[in-house]
C-alpha cells in the first residue's frame, strides 16, 4: 500500500494499536476497574485540565527544572569535558571516577536533595544537573580526545598553534558527541525534573500525578502521562533537529 | 654550485618498542637541490613516511640533523606546506573549501581581501574555481585533494611535502593529479618531496629518486631523472630510458642488485 503510506506517517498507525490495546486492557482485559483509567478516559480527562490553571502552573514549573537543569548541565560540562579532554592524564584519572557517578541514579540523592535543598524547584535543577554533567562532560572530553590525529598533525605542520587547533579542530570534532550527549541530556533532564515531583515533592507535573494518584483519580493520573510522553517526544525531535543542522557534517 | 634547499645529515631514528630499541632510520645523508622534485621510495615499512615526519619537524631524529633554509629544524619549518593521503582526514567536514584552504592564512598577515584572492587562485590552478563554497564531503575523492593542493599552494610554500598523494583515487584520477603536479612545478618551481610506493609515478613526476632500503634504512640509491620537461603521460612513460630508470628503482627497491 505504497499510497496509503505516503499519507499516514508510521508513528501515528503504532500510536493509534498502542492507544487501542490500552482501551482494551482497561474496559475488558484484565486491568479493568477503578483504580486503572482507559485510554478514552485519560484523554478526556487531559481535555478537562486544559482548563485547568493548576495543570499548565504544573508543566511551566516541570519544563522550567527541566530547560534550565539542561543549560545548567550544558553550561558547567561542556567547559569542563574540554579541559578535561585536553590532557590524556586528566582524560584518564578522571574518566574513572565520572564515570562511577555517572551510572548513580538521581533518584537516590532525592533524600539528601530534600533535606539539603527541600522539595522545590531548585531541588529538580540541582537532581537534572547532577543527572547530566557527568555524562555530559566525558562525553566532551572523549570527543575532544578523539580528534583525528591526521588532522591535528596537518595543523601542526601549516604551523597552527594550539589554540587554533582547538578552535578549528578539537571542539567542532567533539561536536558530533556534544550533540549525542545533548540529545541525551534534554530528555533525561525531563525525567528527573518529574522524579523529583514524584518522589521528593518538588512541584511541577510529577507532584501533580502523585496528587490525582493519591485523591483516587486515575484518569487524571494518566493524563498526566499522556503529558508527559508528548512533552518527551516533542523535546526529542526538537533536539534531533537542532542536531542536525548544529553538526550537518557528521555522517558524511 | 646549486644550494641545498633542504640538508638531511646523518639522521637516524630510533623507536623503543617493548622487544627493545627498533633501529628504523641508520644514517640517512641527502641533500635537496632548491626546486628539485624529489621522490622517496622503498620497501613498505622501511621508514619512508618516518623520514618525512622528521623533515616537516612533527618528529625529531634520535641523531642527525636537518637544515632548513640555514637552520636546524625543530618544529615545522616556515614556508611548509603539506598534502597527506587521507584527504578526508587532513580536510576539515564542517569548513567549506574556502575556509580550509584560507585557515593556514591565519598566521600570515594579509588583509581578508588578500586572502580570498589568494583561494581564488589556488582553486583555479588546480582546476576548481568557483568550488569556495562546497564542502569537502560534497566533492570526489580527486577533487577532494586537488582542494588539499590548493591550501598547499595558498601558503605559498617555499617546500612542498606530500605522503603517497595520489594513493587514494582511482587510476585515471591519478594521471590527471600526476599532471597537474607537473603543472604546479612548471608554474611555481616548488622543493618538492613525495614518498610513494609506485615507481612510475616517482620517476614520471621527479628530478631525483631516493631509495631507502633495509633495516635500519639507510639510503641504497639515488636515481637522477634526466627526461625532459615537459613530461607527458603517453611520451615520457614510452621512453626507452624511463623504462631502465624504473627497472633501476624496482630492483634496488626489491633489493635485487
Amino acid at each position: 500500500m505504497p499510497g496509503v503510506n505516503r499519507r499516514i506517517p508510521a508513528g501515528l498507525v503504532s500510536a493509534v494499536v498502542v492507544l487501542l490495546i490500552w482501551q482494551v486492557v482497561g474496559s475488558v482485559g484484565p486491568l479493568a476497574g477503578d483504580s486503572f483509567a482507559t485510554a478514552s478516559e485519560a484523554i478526556v480527562a487531559l481535555i478537562g485540565l486544559f482548563a485547568d490553571s493548576q495543570f499548565w502552573v504544573a508543566v511551566f514549573e516541570t519544563l522550567q527544572m527541566a530547560v534550565i537543569g539542561f543549560a545548567l548541565s550544558m553550561v558547567i560540562a561542556v567547559p569542563l569535558g574540554l579541559l578535561i579532554g585536553l590532557s590524556r592524564f586528566t582524560y584518564r584519572s578522571t574518566k574513572f571516577t565520572f564515570d562511577f557517578f555517572k551510572v548513580i541514579p538521581p533518584i537516590v540523592l532525592i533524600p539528601i536533595a530534600i533535606l539539603v535543598i527541600g522539595p522545590s524547584i531548585a531541588m529538580g535543577i540541582a537532581l537534572a544537573v547532577f543527572a547530566n554533567v557527568f555524562a555530559v562532560a566525558i562525553q566532551t572530553a572523549y570527543g575532544i580526545r578523539d580528534t583525528d590525529p591526521t588532522l591535528l598533525e596537518t595543523m601542526r605542520c601549516y604551523r597552527m598553534n594550539a589554540f587554533q587547533q582547538i578552535r578549528y579542530a578539537r571542539l567542532p570534532s567533539a561536536a558530533a558527541q556534544i550533540a549525542v550527549a545533548t540529545r541525551l541530556a534534554a530528555t533525561a533532564s525531563l525525567i528527573v525534573a518529574v522524579v523529583a515531583g514524584l518522589v521528593g515533592g518538588a512541584p511541577g507535573l510529577g507532584r501533580l500525578a502523585a496528587l490525582y494518584q493519591s485523591a483516587g483519580t486515575a484518569d487524571r493520573t494518566y493524563a498526566v502521562v499522556l503529558t508527559l510522553g508528548i512533552l518527551g517526544l516533542v523535546t526529542s525531535r526538537l533536539i534531533v533537529r537542532l542536531q542536525r543542522r548544529a553538526v550537518f557534517w557528521s555522517g558524511r | 654550485m646549486t644550494t641545498a634547499a633542504i640538508s638531511i645529515r646523518d639522521v637516524r631514528m630510533d623507536y623503543p618498542t617493548p622487544d627493545g630499541v627498533k633501529h628504523v632510520l641508520g644514517g640517512i645523508s641527502y641533500d635537496v637541490t632548491e626546486g628539485h622534485y624529489v621522490s622517496i621510495v622503498g620497501p613498505s615499512g622501511v621508514g619512508k613516511t618516518t623520514l618525512l615526519r622528521l623533515l616537516t619537524g612533527l618528529a625529531q631524529p634520535t641523531a642527525g640533523e636537518i637544515i632548513v633554509a640555514g637552520k636546524r629544524l625543530s618544529g615545522a619549518p616556515e614556508g611548509l606546506a603539506v598534502v597527506l593521503q587521507d584527504y578526508t582526514r587532513s580536510l576539515m567536514p564542517w569548513l567549506t573549501v574556502e575556509r580550509n584552504i584560507a585557515l593556514p592564512l591565519r598566521n600570515e598577515k594579509i588583509s581578508k581581501a588578500n586572502v580570498r584572492q589568494r583561494v581564488k587562485e589556488s582553486l583555479t590552478e588546480v582546476g576548481l574555481e568557483g568550488s569556495e563554497r562546497a564542502y569537502p564531503w560534497q566533492l570526489s575523492g580527486g577533487m577532494q585533494q586537488r582542494v588539499s593542493i590548493a591550501r598547499a599552494l595558498a601558503v605559498r610554500p617555499r617546500i612542498l611535502v606530500m605522503d603517497e598523494p595520489f594513493a587514494s583515487v582511482d587510476a585515471q584520477t591519478r594521471f590527471d593529479l600526476e599532471d597537474l603536479v607537473l603543472k604546479v612545478r612548471a608554474d611555481f618551481g616548488i622543493t618538492t618531496l613525495m614518498v610513494t610506493h609506485d615507481i612510475d609515478e616517482a620517476t614520471y613526476l621527479s628530478d631525483d629518486v631516493v631509495v631507502l632500503y633495509g633495516k635500519p634504512a639507510t639510503v641504497s640509491d639515488i636515481v637522477s631523472i634526466d627526461l625532459a620537461f615537459p613530461r607527458s603521460q603517453v611520451e615520457t612513460r614510452n621512453d626507452h630510458r624511463f623504462a631502465q630508470m624504473r627497472t633501476r628503482i624496482y630492483e634496488k627497491v626489491r633489493g635485487l642488485s
